[in-house]
């Protein structure tokens, strides 16, 4: 029996010889880039197309026999909705939830699913070799910087549209420039030039948020497909699955982490933006 | 949205872009990709379920709502109905000290008819008894005279007028009145 103490240096140990072995055994790695298939559609995208594909079938199901006491599958998507929405609502407080849900509950189960899909055996492993190298027919949703940065791009969108909506646009621009606190006087004059720092300052932030999103995103799940593709590489074939196995489970909650953590960043980005204007109203 | 921009180019101007495989056809591609999975996931998958908890909720807050209606409601019957209960109870006093009264009043006149009445059957019995005397006392006397005239003749031997049987009788009956 392995004494707890040896696990974890045991596993960097073999992390650190999984490039080698990868090359010696001439196994391949993931591309960096999403590959088209034709056109604009790339692979990543095929598979985002399964999940919404599943998750409506799923919704479809679940919504068959709709019925007040709900049950089996009903019961399950309804629950499961509707723990999203008191978590969110808890957040972001009733009226933004009831506004923002559909775009919120969306993101999450579809981040959820397409992360999960991607742990598929044969996603991102099975392909083509050509003159460019592997071509995976399939490739994770969010293992794709170009989607990624799509969720965050249109996430700011909305934001600047809801928080515009939320408070009205003078609101919106007094929440970055204007001074915070009660200053009159000579004391307003001097933090007038400081505020407007902050704002600037504020608007570098807000830029970053979505980069940060895209990025985070993208590299986790990457990362943990490459992962668990370089530890298939450490052992013999017949037993590749093996050094992978512990990883598929991290990965699976390192696929809902990263979906409860896109979403959670967001409501909290759009709360942030939105209480200022509560407080003034 | 400016800075988003801006990050952007800056990124696409370093090669950072470039190194991570993000491409602007098929970032643009993505973005639309995305605004269409959205779409269809608020049509078809989540739509219908948050109607469905809509409705849950709509209706939980109409149970509530008559909940709170029915108890008022309750409330308000039970006064009511403590009210009724007192006023019929008040009520009742009332008819019970009426029949009281009345009751206290048929007696009495019951009495008075009752000893109106023996009043009249001892009247009556005493008339009755005094008539009765009175025409004993008639035969008696009658008797008498019959008799002291009968005594007288057999003792004269019959030689009393029937003037004399008369005067006879007369005088006994005044010595027995």
């Amino acid at each position: 029996m392995i004494r707890r103490p040896f696990i974890l240096p045991i596993a960097a140990c073999l992390a650190s010889l999984a490039p080698m072995h990868a090359q010696a055994a001439g196994g391949h790695a993931l591309p960096l880039n999403a590959q088209p298939l034709g056109g604009f559609v790339t692979n990543s995208m095929v598979m985002i197309w399964i999940a919404v594909g599943l998750i409506v079938l799923f919704c479809r199901a679940a919504t068959r026999r709709m019925s007040l006491v709900p049950e089996g599958l009903q019961n399950f998507a309804e629950w499961a909705v509707e723990s999203l929405y008191d978590f969110l609502g808890g957040l972001m407080g009733e009226h933004l939830v009831k506004r923002v849900f559909w775009f919120f509950g969306s993101v999450f189960f579809f981040i959820l699913t397409v992360n999960y899909l991607a742990l598929v055996p044969g996603v991102g492993t099975m392909g083509w070799e050509s003159a460019k190298g592997f071509t995976p027919w399939l490739r994770g949703g969010n293992a794709d910087i170009n989607m990624t940065a799509a969720m965050a791009l249109t996430f700011a969108l909305l934001w600047f549209y809801w928080a515009i909506t939320e408070n009205g646009f003078k609101a919106f621009i007094a929440h970055i420039f204007a001074p915070k606190g009660s200053f009159h006087g000579i004391m307003l004059a001097m933090m007038v030039p400081i505020f407007l720092f902050v704002g600037v300052l504020e608007l570098i932030s807000i830029g970053i948020r979505p980069v940060a999103l895209s990025f985070r995103l993208f590299g986790n799940i990457y990362g943990g497909e490459q992962t668990l593709e370089k530890l298939m590489t450490l052992v013999p074939e017949k037993l590749a699955f093996l050094p992978a196995l512990p990883f598929y489970f991290m990965e699976l909650l390192v696929g809902f982490v990263q979906a409860l953590v896109f979403t959670l960043l967001c409501a909290i980005f759009l709360k942030l933006i939105c209480d200022h204007g509560e407080e003034h109203h | 949205m400016m800075t988003v921009l801006a990050a952007a180019d800056t990124a696409a101007k370093s090669g950072l872009a470039e190194t991570f495989g993000l491409h602007t056809p098929f970032f643009i591609a993505q973005v639309v990709n995305f605004f269409l999975v959205i779409f269809v996931l608020k049509k078809f998958a989540f739509g219908p379920i948050q109607n469905m908890l809509e409705q849950r909720r709509l209706r939980i807050a109409e149970g509530e709502e008559k909940l709170k209606r029915i108890e008022r409601q309750l409330a308000e019957s039970e006064q009511t109905t403590a009210a009724a209960i007192a006023k019929a109870n008040e009520e009742a006093i009332r008819l019970i000290e009426e029949a009281r009264q009345g009751a206290q009043a048929f007696s009495e006149q019951k009495a008075q008819e009752a000893i109106a009445q023996a009043q009249h059957i001892l009247a009556k019995a005493d008339a009755a008894a005094q008539a009765e005397r009175e025409r004993l006392a008639a035969e008696i006397r009658r008797d008498f005279g019959r008799l002291v005239v009968a005594t007288a003749s057999q003792a004269t031997g019959g030689v009393l007028t029937e003037e004399q049987h008369k005067r006879l009788h007369d005088d006994a009956l005044a010595k027995i009145a």
